[in-house]
Order: C-alpha cells, then sequence, then structure tokens
C-alpha cells in the first residue's frame, strides 16, 4: 500500500500514557488493514493549526479545539467520531459545606476557583452557563487555576486544584467536570462533610475525531471501520479503551457543542 | 419512568449516604446480585443524588432509568431511583454461595477447601491468579503460565500431601539437640562433614529445580504449587540443618566435587516439569532415602542421626509427590515412557566420562561406617558403602516397577542413574 494511504493522525500529548494508547491503536490499526501512523503535538493550538494546513489527515481534539476548527473550517469540517464517555458531560458547582450557598444565585461575594482558561469543563461552560443561571458574575472574585494551558483541561489538574483550594479554604466555591467529582468520589478522595455539589449545569459534549471536508473517503472508510470494530471485550483492545478513558466508541454528534459556540462568542474567546 | 422499568428485581436503603461517603459499597454489590438487565432501586434522603448516579452509571455502563419520589413511610423525604444493570464487566461463572465448609476434630484441611471446586482438566490463561471457583470478569490479560493441563501437573491426591507436609514441619534452630552434640575422632567428624557438605549441596539443587516450575504452573492447580512451596521449605530447611552439622563438631565444610556439580547441572537444566520430578524426586530422592538411611544407622551419636531421619521422613514426602505426579501423569499420556527413558540415557550421556561415586563422598561415607580409620574397621566400612550401592539399585528398580516400568526397563534405568545419586 503506498505510503500516502496512511491515515496520519494528530493527538496531545497530555500525559505519557498518550503515547501507549497510539501506539497501540497504530498497531491495532495496521494489524486490521487501516494503515496508520501518528505525531503528537505539545498543545491543541499547534495541533488545529497542522490540521488546517493538511499536515495532518484526522485530529483528535477536545471541544474547543473541535469549535475551533469548525469556525476555521465555516462548519465544512468532517466529524468523524467520539467515545461514549464524551457524550453528556456537565459541570458542577463545588461549595464548601460551611459556605451557605446552595446554588448560582448564593456566589456575590464569594470566591470561585475555576479551572485552566481553555477547560470547557472547568471554566469556559461553567461560567457560561452560571451566568445564565442567574449568578452576577461580576460580584464573584474568581481564582483561576491556569495550569497546563494548550491541554484544554485534559490533564485534570486544574480540578484537583480547584478541589484543593475548597478543602483548604481559598474559595468557598468551585466549577469541576462531573466526571472528576464522581471519579474522586468514587477514589475516596472527597470527605463529603467537607465540600459538595450543589448545582449541575446543562449537559454538553467532549471530545471528537475532527478531519478536513477533503480527507480521502478511502481513508475515512478504514478508519472509521477498524474504530468502531474496536470491542471492550477483547482484551487487547480493552487495555486501549481502558487508558483512553471509554468503553464504546460512538458515531459524532453535534448538538453537544452549541452552548460552547454560544460561550465562545459571549465570552470573545480568542477562536 | 414507566411501569415497566419501574419494577426492580432489589432494592436497596441508601439513608443519605452520598456516592463519595459509602453509597457505591452498598450499591455496588447489590448490582452484582443482578443479571444483566435487571433493576435496581436505590431509596435515598440524598437530594441531587441523581446526578452523580447518572455520570457514575455511564461511567460504568450501566443504565440510570430515573428517579420518582418512593411510597411509604418515608415517602415525602425519600427519593427512588433506578438503575439497570449493564452488560460489560460480568463475571463468568456463578458466585458462591451456602459454602460452610465442616471442620473434624476442630481440623480445616487444605484438601477440604481446595476440592470444594474440583481441578478443571484445562486451565484457562485469563483467569489469571483467580482462587478456583472465584468469578472472573471478562478481559483479563493472558498469562504465560504453560503448565494447563491436570493430567501433566496435578495428581489427585496432592492436596492431602500438602496437608501432611505442613502438619510435619520442624525447625532447625529449636528441635535439635543441638547441645547434645558429642566430639569425635577428628578423622570421623571429618568424614560426617564431608557427607553433609555432599548432602548440602545436593539439596540446594533440590531447592532451585522446583523452583523454576512453581511460577508455570497454572493457579488453577495452585495445590501443586503449595506442595512444591512445602517441598522447598525442606530443602532449605535440610541445607541450613546439614550447614549447622558439618560446622558445630570442631570441623567444617568439605569438598564439592566436578561429578556433583555436573549432575546438578543436567538437573537444573530441565525444563519439563514430569521429566524433572522424575529425575529429581523419583531417581535422586529416592535414591537418597537409601543414603540418608545408611547415614542414619551409621551416625556416631544420635543428633546426627535425629537430622538425618528428621530430613529422610520429608525426602519420603518429595519421593512419594514424585511417584504420584509420574504414574499420573502416565496413566494419561503412555508415550511418556519412552520420553522419561529418553530423558534418563540424554542425562546418562551427558554424565559419561564423570566417574563414579564422588571420591570424597566415597570416602566419607565409608570412614562413617567403619566408624573410626583402624584398618579392619575401614574394610568393614567399605563392605558396608558397597551394599549401599547394591541397596540403592535395588530400591531405585522397585520405585521404577512401581511407577509401571517393566523389570527389564526398570534395571536398564536404575544403572543408568547418575553416580552422584541426585
Amino acid at each position: 500500500m503506498a505510503a500516502d494511504e496512511t491515515i496520519l493522525l494528530g493527538a496531545v500529548a497530555y500525559d505519557p500514557k498518550v503515547v501507549a494508547i497510539w501506539e497501540g491503536i497504530r498497531d491495532y490499526f495496521n494489524d486490521s488493514g487501516a494503515p496508520f501512523d501518528f505525531v503528537l503535538f505539545s498543545n491543541y493550538e499547534r495541533q488545529v493549526t497542522a490540521l488546517l494546513a493538511g499536515h495532518v489527515d484526522i485530529a483528535w481534539n477536545t471541544p474547543l479545539a473541535h469549535v475551533r476548527v469548525q469556525h476555521h473550517t465555516q462548519g465544512k469540517s468532517l466529524s468523524l467520531g467520539m467515545r461514549d464517555s464524551d457524550q453528556d458531560f456537565h459541570s458542577r458547582l463545588i461549595v464548601r459545606t460551611d459556605s451557605g450557598i446552595q446554588g448560582p444565585g448564593d456566589l456575590a461575594g464569594k470566591t470561585l476557583a475555576v479551572g485552566s482558561r481553555d477547560s470547557t469543563q472547568a471554566r469556559i461552560l461553567p461560567l457560561h452557563f452560571l451566568k445564565q443561571a442567574g449568578a452576577d458574575l461580576d460580584e464573584v472574585t474568581l481564582l483561576p487555576f491556569d495550569t497546563d494551558v494548550g491541554k484544554h483541561g485534559d490533564t485534570g489538574t486544574s480540578e484537583i486544584d480547584v478541589l484543593e483550594a475548597l478543602r483548604n479554604g481559598d474559595a468557598q466555591a468551585g466549577t469541576i467536570g462531573d466526571l472528576i467529582w464522581v471519579l474522586e468520589q468514587t477514589a475516596g478522595h472527597i470527605d463529603t462533610g467537607l465540600i459538595q455539589s450543589v448545582w449541575t449545569s446543562p449537559g454538553f459534549d467532549h471530545c471528537m475525531f475532527d478531519a478536513l471536508p477533503d480527507l480521502d473517503a478511502a481513508k475515512i472508510e478504514r478508519f472509521t471501520m477498524a474504530l468502531f470494530a474496536m470491542t471492550w471485550d477483547n482484551p487487547a483492545h480493552r487495555r486501549l479503551l481502558e487508558l483512553e478513558g471509554l468503553k464504546e466508541w460512538m458515531p459524532p454528534r453535534e448538538e453537544g457543542y452549541e452552548s460552547l459556540r454560544a460561550a465562545v462568542e459571549d465570552q470573545s474567546y480568542p477562536i | 419512568m414507566s411501569g415497566a422499568e419501574s419494577t426492580a428485581a432489589v432494592a436497596i436503603d441508601a439513608g443519605d449516604l452520598p456516592m463519595g461517603g459509602g453509597l457505591l459499597a452498598l450499591l455496588r454489590p447489590a448490582l452484582q446480585l443482578l443479571e444483566p438487565g435487571g433493576v435496581l432501586a436505590v431509596n435515598s434522603l440524598r437530594d441531587g443524588l441523581q446526578d452523580d448516579l447518572s455520570v457514575w452509571c455511564k461511567v460504568q455502563r450501566h443504565e440510570y432509568l430515573g428517579h420518582d419520589p418512593a411510597t411509604g413511610a418515608d415517602a415525602s423525604t425519600t427519593t427512588r431511583h433506578l438503575l439497570r444493570r449493564g452488560n460489560l464487566s460480568i463475571a463468568q461463572g456463578h458466585r458462591e454461595t451456602d459454602m460452610r465448609l465442616a471442620s473434624q476434630d476442630g481440623r480445616l484441611s487444605a484438601e477440604q477447601v481446595l476440592s470444594a471446586v474440583p481441578m478443571p482438566q484445562d486451565a484457562d490463561a485469563t483467569s489469571g491468579f483467580a482462587p478456583r471457583g472465584a468469578q472472573v470478569e471478562p478481559g483479563g490479560p493472558r498469562y504465560p503460565f504453560d503448565l494447563v493441563n491436570r493430567d501433566h501437573v496435578a495428581p489427585p491426591e496432592v492436596a492431602r500431601l500438602y496437608d501432611q507436609a505442613v502438619e510435619s514441619q520442624w525447625d532447625a534452630n529449636r528441635d535439635i539437640a543441638w547441645d547434645q552434640l558429642p566430639s569425635h575422632d577428628p578423622d570421623l567428624e571429618r568424614a560426617l562433614d564431608q557427607v553433609f557438605t555432599f548432602l548440602a549441596e545436593n539439596e540446594l539443587s533440590a531447592l532451585y529445580v522446583p523452583s523454576q516450575f512453581v511460577a508455570r504452573i497454572h493457579p488453577a492447580y495452585a495445590e501443586v504449587a503449595m506442595f512444591l512451596s512445602t517441598q522447598m521449605a525442606d530443602e532449605a530447611r535440610h541445607i541450613d540443618v546439614f550447614l549447622k552439622r558439618a560446622r558445630s563438631g570442631g570441623g567444617g565444610l568439605g569438598v564439592s566435587s566436578a561429578t556433583t556439580s555436573q549432575s546438578l547441572l543436567t538437573l537444573l537444566e530441565l525444563t519439563d516439569f514430569t521429566e524433572a520430578a522424575f529425575l529429581l524426586s523419583v531417581l535422586g530422592e529416592g535414591t537418597f532415602l537409601d543414603l540418608l538411611r545408611f547415614i542414619e544407622d551409621h551416625a556416631p551419636d544420635e543428633v546426627t542421626a535425629d537430622i538425618v531421619r528428621r530430613a529422610r521422613n520429608d525426602e519420603t514426602r518429595h519421593v512419594h509427590f514424585g511417584q504420584v505426579h509420574v504414574r499420573h501423569a502416565l496413566a494419561h499420556d503412555t508415550s511418556l515412557y519412552q520420553r522419561l527413558e529418553n530423558a534418563v540415557r540424554r542425562r546418562a550421556t551427558a554424565m559419561a566420562g564423570a566417574g563414579g561415586v564422588p571420591d570424597a563422598l566415597q570416602d566419607g561415607l565409608t570412614i562413617l561406617a567403619a566408624g573410626s580409620t583402624s584398618p579392619p574397621a575401614v574394610a568393614r566400612g567399605h563392605d558396608a558403602f558397597r551394599e549401599l550401592l547394591d541397596e540403592m539399585h535395588r530400591n531405585r528398580t522397585k520405585r521404577l516397577e512401581h511407577a509401571g516400568f517393566t523389570s527389564e526397563q526398570a534395571q536398564t534405568l536404575s544403572e543408568l542413574h547418575t553416580p552422584n545419586f541426585m
């Protein structure tokens, strides 16, 4: 098979495990008759630029990067698939139980810890949804944790920082994604007597495989066929799926990004 | 919520437990009791629990069906959440219930507990270290165990032999009357020290050889690995007690011969479990039974006799396990006769030119049997040594016949056995 038939995918190296994930998926795709290779970027801005310039065929994008690709292709970019775990994400308002905060309307005069400025779930969307829910953000003191900027919140570090700020009293409230909130509870890391969730945002979707509209149809077919053939009950696939944090790949859907598009516009976020 | 969805097979009372405050310890076991598709009701006093439960269900691939006010005494404050169990990560087999092992005279043997679930004919490579009878989640990795067939690995009585072995453990530190060890004539002590040096060296190999197979035995046959671990503990104790004896009588360690070293290397290099059991336990340790009996019979003091008597009791178990292992394997695979014979012949070829019984050992055993260095006594010692070799050959032949070889095969194989005894 000619070299240009190789699907070249871009992913962001937000954690050392990313190498293991994509090397495993590369081997699986190659064994499945879908010639495949990948390149790693240090941040999503560089990856989106490379996709738009045609240097990679497919980019594994955060919601912010996905919205950015759609913006720069006038909505014509192709969405190829997402994780089951990417659907119906929510943000949470977590508060100290001694803060007296019962919901978004009680935030005035309080300190609100928020995640990285490019984190969809811990900063951009919760602020958007809190405003819609009646919070007067001009009266709220933000305590931002701009860690791992460029990774769009993938590392979860800023969300852990938000929880820590609540624990040690630096903030009375904070915003994080619901996945981190439930996983931290499941892991036994949350003192539910000290902090609790008082509000859940409307749902939104997370990561997406993006491609330019002129990507070779045969590549798209090989990519999606191999991707959707991965199953949890196959131990070799399961190891990769576990590492990437899903149990099943899903077809794409766009409605889950509407709120982010609106938030980016409302916040004049540089896109 | 529709009527069909609201029919829960199991309900739990979760009080006001939050997800991160203990709820999962009630919820997860309750879900485990359901078949995939079964519905669990969680009655909770906790506000907003639906948001956490729905995310948790998504992560775990269960389905969160919804919530409604419950009925009953606390209906004003209780919310009923319904969860449908997903079909991922369903452990295979049924959960054990109603296991109530009955002790006998206050004792509960390993044989009882392990026989509660029979050993499978062939082991599943993906069940890893799961104890036999545990439910195994699918999707686990394959393990590299390659001893995965009951007929080649696990004689049926192995758990009973394990129980006997555990019962018979002794302590080389505390159980030997070291303070009653008398002094001997230096020549006799030197002979004894040489014999114990030889014994310790051979027992080191008997520790290492089975250890190479333990990690290859599939845990579905855990009792085999467990028995071998007692065998290894026995050998460790023998090494300990033999070195102590050699260093307690005014002398010290003697010579390690090249013949012994060559013979033990041929054992260490074995890669087939049954061949190793045959050469090490049936032929080698079997021959050692006669050697230990000889040392006991001629021991110049009771402490020395006690040491080898205890060691011989342990070795008797090893020989017995080797015999039942080989007999069990032979009963299921008649081609094994030829393989075992070939293994003996290959070893004999590797030992060709190595000479007879190592010189230092011959001399040590002769003086030990003589009891002194006076020429008439040494003549008697030499005769006793010759009789030992005949006795070893006779008993080896019997063990081979007992394993199922013809008397002609047994004669030949016994004669081909290593001059090092082990």
